[in-house]
């Protein structure tokens, strides 16, 4: 008997066509469209209705059956508030990341192994090598190197990983993707890529941030001298590393040194060599390893951007989810609340959520 | 590949009637001034405007200054319950605009029977001494059942003279969504006995962003829109004069050929129904069962254990455009609020489709509609493994 692969489809090319292939390698598929979100805010238009109808037009051409899953309340709570909530503390954080370990990897799994599934799939690029029965996964990244997804899949746990499937992990790139979904007959194969946070669409994160939290005038401060530079309606809304957006009416181009949320303070320089910028290492919390078990102490390759630069550094495990990698040389600082992903090679080893700075 | 294209959804919007396009077009060029200028050339379009308001309102029944233009039902709609602060009675199987306005009010909405209809004598009961307006649509779009508006408004009348006799001071208003029904129905507000009526131009072979609301003479309306005070201060902003021109002109097309035009459909909509209730005996055919109690064009169905949405995609492809529940509840994804209403099982709800007819559908497009359903229920029946 065929093994049964519960899919999420997201009315996009690339799991249209990671559905594709798996029927056509004999599994026996049901596509599933995760409802995360169908609020329609004032002034935020989310697309899912137009979503869910692609993915049943791929649904229909492929002759399987879609289900819709209402995963909102899950989606709400670990992603959406999470997502208001860093921001109210200062922090930028990732919430696909989030979204990957409690819903496609979380409720979705949870649910489709409920359901009957022997295995669950996604269209995201990355790459896995299944371990035996009951033992965990080997994360690897994509082999179009512009795609890979990995960055935002650390959270994932290996046994998870065990039971799913990257059908589309494996192409070199998103335009063989494009062609395949099209010599397939899949219509959608020239819907542009979905881009950012799926809920907030095109209005932007500034308008719902705003939307969510209360406005909180401060200071925009020179991080060398403390002087006032101008003002903002709250810190929140301001990222490290921040450039364009400062509104300090001319002068040079500034940079985002610190967002204080406490002090509802954002200090800026207009000296890219300023040190505030730069760190030897990041501290991490929260972390966590694919395998289960932390990597040992030693030198790894690291990410603190989708798809952005494999820096080398030195990670060292602490015992309470903490760790530290140390560059070895001076680098741009990251935000807090992003992540930073480990990895060995092309294999994902996890990662942590960036809490602070080694200067 | 598709080889023809048969439209059955009229109920969420119609082509223009023919001669529409032609008597709007003038005023999207040559006439484009704003009617409210001084000079002879604006005081012509202003009186082309009045005439069109006269003629929606010799066509209702009703005298020219009563008839408000808007842009669309669902501003008609709200601004009919804008009228008053106090509770209001309505129907569960209500357009969602009209359940949103109720929902600002402090409100009694009735529920509908399996066919779709209102008992008129639950609508009595909910009217209290507070009750300011009771709204009840005079066909509903998705299932078609014709409400008892006539028995209602005697209710509603006899509720008024008792106040009157006591003295009390509470207006007390019915109005009618007619919108759905207009190209099938009269509509004359007198013999309908209502005080508040909203007409579309979209469902009547007009085009889309006009509509009416009828108030009789002692309602007082109040805006929604500020501004300029045009229509009588009720409703600012510069007349949709092409839009106003090509209601009036659609809305009297229908009006004039709705009798033979209804028979056509009933005609063309029985065929259908027999067909596929010959293919598919398991299919269940909602709304009234009565000719009299339902709009003739319109054939709701539900293939229960089958998903509509599959249907219309796999419809879509052999050129067939149908809907599932009303238009605002498909773009929603959700099952309808109606269908549930009348106590359909979501998986009942599910499989249901809508198909309506119109001007512009014919004995081929009926039958091509027809076969292409019976196909595609069939794949799609042999694969969920339904009846």
């Amino acid at each position: 008997m065929a093994e049964r692969v519960y899919v999420g489809l997201s009315g996009g090319v690339d799991s249209a066509l990671a559905a594709a292939l798996l029927v056509e390698q004999g599994y026996e598929v049901t596509c599933v469209y995760m409802r995360n979100w169908s609020r329609d805010l004032p002034g935020f238009r989310c697309p899912w209705a137009e979503e869910l109808a692609e993915a049943e037009r791929v649904a229909v051409t492929l002759g399987v059956s879609l289900e819709v899953w209402d995963c909102e309340e899950e989606y709400r709570r670990t992603v959406v508030d999470y997502l208001v909530r860093e921001y109210a503390r200062g922090r930028t954080p990732n919430p696909d990341v989030m979204c990957n370990q409690t819903v496609k990897f979380g409720t979705f799994a949870e649910r489709a192994f409920a359901a009957g599934a022997d295995l669950i799939a996604t269209g995201h690029y990355a790459r896995v090598s299944h371990g035996a029965f009951g033992a965990s996964a080997t994360l690897l990244r994509a082999a179009d190197v512009h795609k890979d997804q990995t960055y935002f899949l650390w959270r994932v746990g290996g046994d998870v990983l065990n039971q799913a499937l990257f059908p589309i992990g494996g192409i070199a790139s998103k335009a063989e993707v494009r062609e395949m979904c099209r010599e397939r007959g899949l219509e959608n194969a020239d819907r542009p890529d979905s881009d950012g946070i799926c809920f907030i669409g095109p209005v932007g994160l500034r308008t719902f941030l705003l939307d969510q939290l209360d406005r909180k005038p401060g200071n925009i401060v020179e991080w060398e001298t403390g002087r006032v530079l101008g003002r903002h309606e709250g810190a929140f809304l301001y990222t490290v590393g921040q450039r364009r957006g400062l509104d300090l009416g001319g002068g040079p181009a500034r940079y985002v040194v610190e967002v204080d949320a406490a002090a509802n303070e954002v200090r800026v320089t207009a000296d890219p060599a300023c040190p505030g910028l730069w760190c030897q290492g990041l501290e991490l919390e929260d972390v966590r390893w694919v395998s289960g078990e932390a990597p040992r102490e030693g030198d790894y390759l690291v990410r603190t951007r989708h798809t952005g630069a494999l820096r080398r550094g030195r990670l060292a495990c602490g015992e309470d989810g903490s760790a530290r990698v140390t560059w070895t040389e001076p680098t741009r600082t990251v935000a807090p609340g992003q992540s930073a992903v480990v990895y060995d090679g092309e294999r994902v080893l996890g990662g942590g959520i960036v809490c602070g700075w080694v200067r | 590949m598709a080889v023809r294209h048969v439209y059955l959804d009229h109920a969420a919007a119609t082509p223009l009637a023919p001669g529409v396009l032609d008597a709007m077009l003038p005023y999207l060029t040559e006439r484009f001034e704003n009617p409210s200028a001084p000079y002879a050339r604006a005081r012509s379009v202003r009186a082309d405007v009045e005439a069109a308001r006269g003629r929606v309102a010799r066509l209702v029944g009703a005298k020219p200054d009563n008839v408000t233009f808007t842009a669309g039902a669902t501003e008609a709609n709200n601004l009919a319950f804008c009228c008053v602060d106090g509770p209001v009675v309505t129907d569960v199987a209500e357009h969602e605009s009209v359940l949103g306005c109720a929902c600002t009010h402090e409100h009694v909405l009735v529920g509908v029977g399996r066919d779709g209809r209102v008992d008129p004598a639950e609508v009595a009961a909910a009217i209290t001494p507070e009750t300011q307006l009771v709204s009840l649509e005079l066909a509903n779009g998705e299932v078609g059942a014709v409400q008892p508006v006539r028995e209602v408004a005697r209710f509603v009348d006899a509720e008024r003279r008792r106040r009157l006799e006591t003295g009390e001071s509470v207006p007390l208003y019915l109005h009618t969504d007619a919108s759905q029904a207009a190209a099938h129905l009269s509509c004359n507000v007198a013999s309908l006995g209502c005080d508040l009526m909203t007409l579309s131009a979209a469902k009547v072979g007009g085009p889309k962003q006009v509509g009416v609301l009828w108030a009789a003479d002692g309602v007082r309306l109040r805006p929604l829109v500020l501004g300029g005070g045009q229509e009588g201060g009720v409703r600012s902003g510069t007349e949709n004069v092409a839009g106003i021109v090509g209601m009036a002109a659609a809305l009297e097309l229908a009006m004039r050929d709705r009798e033979r035009e209804s028979r056509r459909l009933e005609g063309l909509r029985e065929r259908m129904r027999v067909c596929l209730a010959e293919a598919f005996p398991w299919m269940l055919v909602l709304g009234p069962t009565r000719a009299r109690r339902r709009l003739p064009g319109l054939l709701s169905v539900s293939f229960p254990g089958l998903d509509a949405r599959r249907l219309v995609v796999l419809l879509e492809r052999e050129g067939v455009s149908a809907g599932t529940g009303s238009a605002c509840a498909a773009s929603r994804m959700r099952v309808s609020h109606v269908l549930l209403a009348m106590g359909l099982t979501e998986r009942e709800a599910a499989g249901s489709l809508r198909l309506s007819l119109g001007r512009t559908t014919g004995e081929d497009d009926v039958t091509y509609a027809a076969e292409a359903i019976c196909r595609v229920v069939r794949a799609e029946a042999a694969r969920a493994g339904v009846a």
